[in-house]
C-alpha cells in the first residue's frame, strides 16, 4: 500500500526527470548580471613559508594582507610579516587562543580584529584587546570569522552570529531565537550591498538588509538531500562553510558544491560539472569579480567563465570557450588541503595544513606563460 | 476663674517643656545618629537646607558660579578664550584691559575650546551634549555643530590646522574631525576615559592621555594609557601605559617635539592606607615619552609636601621650562626640562623605577612653586611665552603669570558671584588637600569630577578588605553610604571616618563638614546617560532587558523567588532598597559582611563593579561571580538575554535626567 510520504516522492521523480530531460540547463553566460575579469590571472614562481621561516606552525587557519603587511592565523599563533621579518603572537602577548581562525582589518581604523578558538582580540596600537562571552557581549567564543563593516565588526560564531559597534560597545547577538537560521552554529559573514551574509550551518545563507534592519533566509529548496536535484534553484545545500561578496555577486561555499547569487538568479557548480577542485569548500573569497575556493583537494579560481585550479602538482585550466588544459608548474602549492586565501595586487597567499605559500602573478588565461 | 489660668498655663508651660525636652533629646539623638555619635554642632539647616537643590531657601542661600576649566589664548595676545564650565559659556576676555568682552552660550557642560590656524573660529568642545561647536569670533554666532563621540573633552590641530581630534572621556574614542568639510572622518578606540590631546610640531604623532587605567587584573596595580596616533595615517600606531599610573588629565608636546609631558596621580592603592605617613598613599606627578621611545615618570612632590592633582601643563616656547597646574593645592610648579632632558638621556632602566617613586627627584627640576587662587585647573601660554594664563575654576578668575619673573601680575575677573556660598566653600574643600596629611591628596584626587577613580582602595589597613571607589554623584537620598553600609549619613562618612582612615589629620570643622557636606550632595551629578535615547524611550533590545530585569518566573516558567529577583533590591527611582544582603561575593580572605546595595543609575560608567572590583564589566557579575544565583535568579538566561539585560541595566537613569532637558540649567536645582 502506498502512503502519502511515497505519492509525493514519486511525484517528485517524475517531475525531477521531466526538468533533467526537458530543458537544457543554461550555461554561465546566460547568467543575467554576472560579473567576469577578461582574463584570469595565473599564478606562479609558489614560495613556502612553515615553522623554518619563523612561523609558529605549519597549519595555516588564516590569511590576510594588510598593505605592506601579512597577517596569518595558525593554529599554535598569529604571526605577522612586515619588512620581511615574522613576528609570533600567543597567549603570553595577550592573545586570546593560540588557534587563530580569521583575520580581518578595518579599513578605517586599521586595527586588526583576530577571531579565534577563544575569544576575540582587537589588535591596535601594538596592544591586544580581549573579548569573550564571560567579559563582553560576544555570543560564543569559538569564532570562525570575522569581518569590519564600516564601525561595525561582526563574527560568526559557534552561538550565533555576533556585532559589536564599536562606537557605542554594544553587542547584537543573532541566533534561531531571533533570525531564520536553522541553529545557532555559524560559519562565515561577508558585507556587500548594504547587506551582511552569513552562512549559518544548516540553514543557508542569512542575510541581513541594513537599511530594511530586516533578516531573510536562502535555503536549498532540495532540502536535505545531499544532491543538487534541481540545477540553479537556489543555494546547493544548507550546510553552507562560506560566503563572500564582489561585484554585486554573491559566493557561497558549501560541502557540497558552490552557489553564486546575483540578487535574482543562483547558480551552482560542482565538480563533476565544473572546473572546481572539490565539492568540499572550506572557505571562498571574492575580489574584483573573481573568487578563490579554497578546498580539501586544491585551490580554484573562478571568473564566472574560466576556471583554474592549481592542485597536484598542475595548474588545470578549464574555459568554456577553450576546453580543459593542464600545465606542469614548476612549484606549486605545498598541499591540496586550503583552508584561506587572501590577494594583493600581484601576489596570492594560500594557507593550507602544509604551510602558507605565496604565488605571484606569471600570467593570464589570455597571454599565458612560459613560467609555470 | 484666675485660678483655672494659671493652672491652664502651668499645663502648657508643662507640656511645652516637655515636648521640648523630648524635641531636644529626639533631636540630638538624631544628630548622633547622623554624625556617627560624634559631639558636633549640627543644626536642622545643615541637612535640611544647605544641601537642597530647589525651592526658594536654595535658591537664596546659592549662586549660580561660572566655574571656569579651560582657556585658549589667541595668536596675538589680545584676547583669551575662557570655558565657563557650570554656565554653557565661553567667555571673551580682552587681555590688555582685563576686561570680559562677551559671553557666548554653547553646549552642555563645555569642556575644551581651541582657535583654528586662521584666528576666526573657536571650537568648544560639549561634554554633555557629545558635539562641538563652531563659533565665528567675530559674531559670536555657532555656526556649525559635529556631532563626535561621547562626553568630548580635550582636543588639538593638525599641524597643517585641517583636522581636528577629538578625545571623547564617555566613549573611549578619539575622533579625527575634517574641518574643511566639518565632518568626523574617522572614531578610533582610545585609552580608558581619555580626555587631552596634543600633535607633535613635527606632525610625527598625536599623543591623547586618559584618566582612568584600562582593564586589570584584580589586585594589580593600574596603567593608563597614551594613545599614540601617527599623524600621516590618522591610525592608532602605538599605546603608552604607564604603570601605577592613573588621572592623566592633560598632555603637551614640547616645541622641538623631543617629549611628550602629561600630568598623572601614582596611586599606591594596593597598599594598606596606614602607610599614609610613608608618602604612601598617593602621589603626584608627570608622565614623560621621550623621541626614542623610552616613558619615565617624575614626581613633582616633596617629602613633606605633596602637590596633588596636577591637572594641565603647558610649555615655554624656548622648550626649557613646563608649568604644571596643581588644583589640589593651588599652586603651579615651574620645571626645568633642560633638567629632566639630561636627567633622563642616559637613565638606566633601573634609574626610572627608581626616579618614579623618588620623593627627593623634585628638588632637581622644580624651580619654582607659585601660589595661585582657588583651584586652578587649565593653563593658556602666550604665543611669545610671556605669560601664562591659570584658569581658577572656584574662584570664576583667570592669573596671569609673568613668566620672566614667576610671580602672579594680574587676575581677571570672569563676572562670577562675588558672595562665597556654602556649597561654593565645600566645592573649595572638596578639591582643596589642605586636610589631609602633608596635603598628599583631596577629595577630588579618588573622586575626579565628582566620579570615582575606577580603583580599589585598601582603607582599613589590613590587607583584606578592599574597596571598590564608589562615585560621590546624586548621592541624596542614597543613604546608607560604604560598601558595608556603615555610616547612615555623608556627614559620617567625611567627618570622623575621613580623618581617621582618610587623610590621617583632624577632622573638617563643623562648618567646613556641612559645607562639604552641601556640595557633595547638591551639585554633583551624573552626567546625561549616553545609552539612553534622548526622548528617554528604551530601545528594542534595552525593552527586552526590562522585562527580564522585572521577571518573576523563569525561562522554563517557575517561579523566581522574592529574594532573588533584580527588583527586589534595586527598585525605585536610584534602583536600589538600599538594604544590606549577601550576594555571595564575599571573598575568602575577606571578613565577613553584607554589602549594600548599590543604586544602579548611570552604573555604565563605573566600572569595575562589586564591592571589591573584582568584576571587569557588567557581564562579569553574572559570569563569573554568579555560580549559585546568589546574585539574582539569572543562570537559566541564554547569552542574547544577558545582553539584554545587560543593555538595560546600561540605560538606568533618573527620569529627571531626560524629562526636563530643555530646561536643564545646572546650580538651579533643576536636577
Amino acid at each position: 500500500m502506498m502512503n502519502a510520504r511515497n505519492t509525493y516522492t514519486v511525484s517528485g521523480l517524475i517531475i525531477t526527470a521531466v526538468l533533467l530531460f526537458g530543458f537544457t540547463r543554461p550555461n554561465g553566460n546566460e547568467s543575467k548580471e554576472e560579473k567576469k575579469s577578461e582574463s584570469m590571472p595565473l599564478y606562479g614562481n609558489w614560495k613556502t613559508y612553515g615553522k623554518k621561516d619563523g612561523l609558529p606552525s605549519d597549519k595555516i587557519y588564516a590569511v590576510r594582507a594588510d598593505g605592506d603587511r601579512l597577517w596569518v592565523g595558525t593554529n599554535q599563533g598569529l604571526a605577522l610579516l612586515e619588512d620581511g621579518v615574522w613576528t609570533v603572537y600567543t597567549e603570553e602577548d595577550g592573545l586570546a587562543h593560540r588557534g587563530v581562525l580569521a583575520i580581518d582589518v578595518s579599513p578605517v581604523t586599521g586595527d586588526v580584529w583576530i577571531a579565534t578558538m577563544s575569544g576575540l582580540n582587537r589588535f591596535s596600537g601594538g596592544k591586544f584587546e580581549t573579548f569573550t562571552q564571560f567579559n563582553s557581549g560576544l555570543a560564543n567564543d569559538v569564532i570562525y570569522s570575522v569581518i569590519c563593516d564600516g564601525k561595525d565588526v561582526w563574527v560568526a560564531t559557534g552561538g550565533g552570529a555576533g556585532v559589536l559597534d564599536t562606537y557605542t560597545g554594544k553587542w547584537g547577538i543573532y541566533t534561531e531565537q531571533n533570525a531564520p537560521m536553522h541553529e545557532p552554529w555559524t560559519y562565515s559573514i561577508c558585507a556587500g550591498g548594504n547587506k551582511i551574509f552569513i552562512a549559518a550551518w544548516g540553514g543557508g545563507v542569512i542575510e541581513w538588509n541594513k537599511e530594511t534592519q530586516r533578516f531573510r533566509d536562502y535555503t536549498d529548496p532540495d532540502g536535505e538531500m545531499e544532491i543538487d536535484l534541481f540545477p540553479d534553484d537556489g543555494v546547493v545545500h544548507d550546510i553552507t562553510t562560506a560566503v563572500s561578496y564582489s561585484n554585486d555577486m554573491l559566493w557561497v561555499a558549501t560541502y557540497f558544491g558552490m552557489s553564486t547569487y546575483d540578487g535574482t538568479h543562483w547558480k551552482g557548480y560542482f565538480d563533476h560539472d565544473s572546473g572546481l577542485a572539490s565539492n568540499f569548500i572550506n572557505f571562498i573569497r571574492a575580489k574584483d569579480g573573481i573568487a578563490f575556493m579554497c578546498t580539501d583537494n586544491g585551490l580554484s579560481s573562478f571568473n564566472g567563465e574560466t576556471w583554474v585550479t592549481y592542485k597536484g602538482g598542475k595548474v588545470i585550466i578549464d574555459g568554456n570557450s577553450a576546453g580543459e588544459r593542464s600545465l606542469d608548474a614548476t612549484s606549486s602549492i605545498s598541499h591540496d588541503f586550503t583552508i584561506g586565501v587572501d590577494l594583493t595586487e600581484n601576489e596570492i597567499w594560500v594557507a593550507t595544513s602544509k604551510g602558507l605559500c605565496r604565488g605571484e602573478v606569471i600570467g593570464s588565461t589570455e597571454t599565458k606563460t612560459s613560467k609555470l | 476663674m484666675r485660678k483655672n489660668r494659671l493652672y491652664i498655663l502651668v499645663i502648657i508651660a508643662f507640656v511645652i517643656g516637655v515636648g521640648y525636652s523630648a524635641f531636644h533629646k529626639w533631636s540630638v539623638d538624631h544628630v548622633l545618629y547622623i554624625t556617627g555619635g560624634v559631639d558636633h554642632p549640627i543644626g536642622c539647616v545643615s541637612c535640611h537646607v544647605y544641601p537642597e537643590r530647589d525651592g526658594l531657601l536654595a535658591n537664596m542661600l546659592n549662586e549660580d558660579y561660572l566655574s571656569p576649566l579651560n582657556a585658549a589664548v589667541s595668536e596675538d595676545g589680545s584676547r583669551l578664550y575662557v570655558i565657563a564650565q557650570d554656565a554653557d559659556l565661553l567667555i571673551e576676555v580682552d587681555l590688555n584691559s582685563r576686561e570680559v568682552l562677551s559671553n557666548t552660550k554653547v553646549g552642555r557642560r563645555p569642556h575644551s575650546a581651541i582657535l583654528t590656524r586662521d584666528q576666526k573660529t573657536a571650537v568648544v568642545t560639549n561634554q554633555w551634549a557629545n558635539n562641538i561647536y563652531f563659533i565665528d569670533l567675530k559674531t559670536k554666532e555657532i555656526t556649525d555643530s559635529v556631532p563626535v563621540g561621547g562626553g568630548p573633552a580635550g582636543m588639538d590641530l593638525s599641524v597643517d590646522g585641517n583636522l581636528l581630534y577629538v578625545a571623547n572621556t564617555y566613549t573611549n574614542n578619539i575622533s579625527v574631525v575634517d574641518l574643511r568639510t566639518k565632518q568626523e572622518i574617522r572614531r578610533l578606540h582610545g585609552g580608558n576615559y581619555p580626555t587631552s590631546v596634543a600633535a607633535s610640531p613635527n606632525d610625527d604623532f598625536v599623543f591623547v592621555a586618559s584618566q582612568r587605567t584600562v582593564p586589570i587584573e584584580f589586585r594589580t596595580e593600574p596603567m593608563t594609557e597614551v594613545t599614540i596616533l601617527n599623524a600621516s595615517s590618522q591610525r592608532v600606531s602605538e599605546r603608552k601605559y604607564f604603570n601605577s599610573a592613573h588621572i592623566m588629565e592633560n598632555v603637551t608636546v614640547s616645541p622641538s617635539g623631543d617629549m611628550a609631558v602629561a600630568t598623572m596621580v601614582r596611586p599606591k592603592n594596593n597598599v594598606p592606607s596606614a602607610q599614609i605617613e610613608r608618602g604612601w598613599m598617593i602621589n603626584h606627578g608627570i608622565g614623560v615619552i621621550l623621541k626614542d621611545g623610552r616613558t619615565a615618570q617624575l614626581l613633582l612632590d616633596e617629602p613633606n609636601a605633596f602637590y596633588p592633582d596636577p591637572y594641565d601643563i603647558v610649555i615655554h616656547p624656548d622648550g626649557k621650562r613646563a608649568y604644571v597646574s596643581h588644583s589640589g593645592v593651588d599652586m603651579v610648579s615651574v620645571v626645568n626640562l633642560d633638567r629632566i632632558r639630561s636627567l633622563l638621556a642616559d637613565a638606566s632602566e633601573e634609574e626610572l623605577k627608581l626616579y618614579a617613586n623618588h620623593l627627593g627627584m623634585s628638588g632637581e627640576f622644580v624651580v619654582d612653586r607659585i601660589k595661585t587662587g582657588s583651584n586652578p585647573k587649565g593653563l593658556a601660554m602666550s604665543a611669545d611665552g610671556k605669560f601664562v594664563y591659570v584658569v581658577e575654576r572656584m574662584e570664576d578668575r583667570v592669573s596671569v603669570i609673568d613668566t620672566d619673573v614667576s610671580e602672579i601680575v594680574n587676575t581677571i575677573d570672569l563676572g562670577g558671584p562675588s558672595r562665597i556660598s556654602y556649597t561654593r566653600r565645600g566645592g573649595q574643600l572638596f578639591s582643596n588637600a589642605g586636610h589631609t596629611f602633608h596635603n598628599q591628596y583631596s577629595c577630588y584626587t579618588c573622586h575626579p569630577d565628582g566620579h570615582e577613580d575606577g580603583l580599589t582602595y585598601d582603607l582599613t589597613g589590613s590587607g583584606r578588605n578592599l574597596a571598590n571607589v564608589q562615585t560621590l554623584r546624586d548621592l541624596y537620598g542614597t543613604a546608607p553610604f560604604k560598601w558595608i553600609g556603615t555610616n547612615q549619613s555623608v556627614y559620617k562618612q567625611c567627618g570622623m571616618r575621613f580623618s581617621r582612615f582618610v587623610t590621617r589629620t583632624e577632622s573638617f570643622s563643623p562648618e567646613d563638614l556641612d559645607a562639604v557636606v552641601a556640595y557633595i550632595m547638591r551639585e554633583l551629578t551624573h552626567p546625561p546617560n549616553i545609552h539612553r535615547l534622548p526622548n528617554g524611550a528604551l530601545t528594542e533590545a534595552q525593552q527586552r532587558g526590562k522585562a527580564i530585569y522585572e521577571r518573576t518566573v523563569t525561562n522554563d516558567g517557575r517561579e523566581i523567588p522574592e529574594k532573588d529577583r533584580c527588583t527586589t533590591c534595586h527598585n525605585g527611582p536610584n534602583y536600589s532598597n538600599f538594604q544590606m544582603a549577601d550576594v555571595g561575593t564575599n571573598k575568602e580572605n575577606e571578613d565577613e559582611s553584607l554589602f549594600d546595595s548599590p543604586n544602579l543609575n548611570n552604573i555604565y560608567e563605573s566600572a569595575p563593579y562589586l564591592h571589591d572590583g573584582s568584576a571587569a564589566t557588567l557581564e562579569e557579575i553574572w559570569t563569573k561571580f554568579n555560580d549559585h544565583d546568589t546574585h539574582g535568579y539569572a543562570n537559566d538566561m541564554t547569552k542574547d538575554q544577558l545582553n539584554d539585560l545587560v543593555e538595560y541595566l546600561k540605560s538606568l537613569s533618573a527620569e529627571r535626567y531626560y524629562k526636563k532637558d530643555l530646561n536643564y540649567k545646572i546650580n538651579k536645582g533643576q536636577l
